[in-house]
């Protein structure tokens, strides 16, 4: 008897957990379906993804943000699958921890570094410098995850193609890129998450001219609630949700080739 | 055939270089870069302790106290709020295991801003709590619930608690449960095993929630500004007052530096105790 009112306890403690957890957000959705400006639930519209479409300051922000975070996964990528697959020709893996810097340190330090050394060497803030900021990031992302992918690989599956004739630039395409793929996706889908979504460093490096999506967010709910940022939000939420279950069946994908 | 491979052995190394270079040039460069001019004299550019003597005062000292009292109650009450959670999820939940494990991800994949706007929405003076509570009767003014303290921690722990159930499911997950079962056999109650048992064996998961929780609740902007009304200074809010508003790089740099010390010295603190308070309930150390 004393053991179930304890389970019951535990078991409502993890509903209330989950709801309070999903309160704010569905209030979220389900006002930016409300025709007013208030709290008060007059009526279902549209209205305010009407509004959304029409404004053409989100279009340049949304292009903005697609352009930088594009731009960090393609670049972090590319320097960290380089990376990795060199360290694991030389085994010259002692400098992977060098990219578990940009995580531990706390992303404001981080933030008034870049600022700082961009000023002073006086290089003009915008989407350029954002970029730099945003790849640095996605690289300490990418290089653990790869790297702790590249040392499951069997060395010896590379070793077998050199040995069978095939050239390097052959042996990466056909063997050590296939089985990086995984991770690389991961990584990748990851990157342009953190990159979309990132505030901090847009606000300290894009300057006064270019705005990202986040940084209009910000500009518009500083003064309160608009219901135009509720039908935003609503969308970036979906596409999120979307993104993340990818993001799981990924994972899931990758933890039953591995069972097998 | 030999001359080829030297070739490759010489590329690999330069393709391995971009990232390192990037990595040195927009990480650690900066980083020293910081902790240089924190003490130079700007005009002179002589050696000066002045940045940071200019701010040994009680504003802000006050300022790095108050971010230190948010981070370390948001990672103090994440972990009393979380625990139960994790523990339900890793031992209790067989079939709906992925899909609640999705639903606690999902909020932290999506920005941080959709989360603080959702608060904002509901907590503000014509917002869903206070229309309510006038429809009801309740209350006849609406209640100032945003601007506040209260505001800043509800806003902190909300974004904050999945970065502790994670860690503390991983751990919980991997308990080996023949332990839990002996401790029972043996005599124990289920309070006796949870503290003698399964709390020192989560240590790890703990730790790692911990820090994730602390560290960057620590340095926190967005949160304070938006839901703090800016009457209050952190120290996130405070460092972006010296770069972006007062331009002053110099005494900018100081407090960052003096704002990451603290940072290290206290989360070895905490960590020390933590460890240490867990030892004693656990009845590892007798003292």
């Amino acid at each position: 008897m004393k053991r179930n009112s304890r389970h019951f306890l535990l078991v409502s403690w993890v509903m209330l957990f989950y709801f309070l957890l999903y309160v704010p957000i569905v209030v979220l959705v389900l006002f930016s379906f409300n025709n007013s400006t208030t709290g008060q639930f007059t009526e279902w519209s549209l209205r305010w993804y009407r509004e959304l479409f029409a404004s053409p300051e989100i279009w340049q922000a949304l292009k903005n943000s697609l352009i930088v975070a594009g731009s960090a996964v393609f670049l972090s990528l590319l320097m960290g699958t380089a990376l990795v697959v060199a360290s694991m020709r030389t085994h010259f893996y002692n400098v992977i921890f060098l990219f578990y810097g940009s995580l531990a340190i706390p992303e404001i330090v981080l933030t008034v570094g870049l600022l700082s050394a961009f000023s002073f060497f006086s290089i003009p803030l915008g989407l350029t410098t954002l970029i730099v900021g945003h790849t640095l990031i996605g690289l300490g992302y990418v290089v653990p995850m790869l790297y702790a992918r590249a040392s499951e690989i069997d060395y010896r599956l590379v070793e077998a193609s050199l040995d069978l004739g095939a050239s390097q630039v052959q042996t990466f395409f056909n063997i050590t890129f296939p089985l990086l793929r995984p991770a690389l996706l991961g990584a990748g889908l990851l990157v342009f998450i953190v990159s979309f979504d990132d505030f901090l460093i847009a606000f300290f490096c894009s300057g006064a001219t270019e705005q990202t999506l986040p940084l209009y967010i910000f500009s518009l709910i500083r003064v309160g609630s608009v219901p135009i940022i509720n039908a935003l939000l609503t969308i970036l939420l979906v596409i999120s949700s979307l993104l993340v279950l990818l993001f799981s069946l990924l994972s899931v994908k990758r933890i039953k080739m591995a069972e097998e | 055939m030999k001359a080829k491979n030297v070739f490759f052995d010489q590329l690999s190394f330069f393709i391995s270089v971009p990232a390192l270079l990037w990595q040195f040039f927009f990480l650690y460069l900066p980083l020293l870069f910081i902790v240089c001019i924190s003490f130079i004299e700007p005009t002179s550019a002589h050696l000066t302790l002045a940045h940071y003597r200019s701010l040994l005062y009680w504003p802000y000292l006050s300022v790095i106290l108050r971010s230190f009292i948010l981070a370390l109650g948001n990672s103090l009450i994440s972990l009393c709020l979380a625990y139960p959670v994790a523990y339900f999820l890793a031992v209790h939940v067989k079939r709906w295991k992925s899909i609640l494990l999705f639903f606690m991800i999902l909020p932290f994949w999506t920005s941080l801003l959709v989360q603080v706007y959702a608060w904002i929405f509901v907590l503000e003076p014509y917002g869903v709590i206070n229309t309510l509570l006038i429809k009801l009767g309740f209350i006849t003014e609406p209640l100032q619930m945003l601007n506040s303290l209260f505001a800043v921690f509800l806003g902190m722990i909300y974004c904050y608690v999945p970065f502790m159930v994670i860690p503390l499911y991983s751990t919980l997950e991997n308990l080996d449960s023949r332990l839990l079962e002996a401790s029972a056999d043996l005599g124990a109650s289920t309070i006796e095993t949870f503290r003698r048992i399964t709390l020192p064996l989560s240590l790890p998961g703990i730790r790692t929630g911990f820090f994730l929780v602390f560290i960057p609740s620590f340095g926190e902007f967005v949160i304070p500004a938006l839901l703090g009304g800016g009457k209050r200074m952190y120290v996130g809010t405070l460092i972006s007052h010296y770069f972006l508003i007062l331009q002053d790089m110099f005494t900018g740099a100081a407090l960052t530096v003096i704002c990451g010390l603290v940072l290290l010295l206290s989360a070895l603190l905490v960590y020390y105790m933590l460890t240490r308070s867990i030892a004693l309930l656990s009845g590892k150390v007798s003292r």
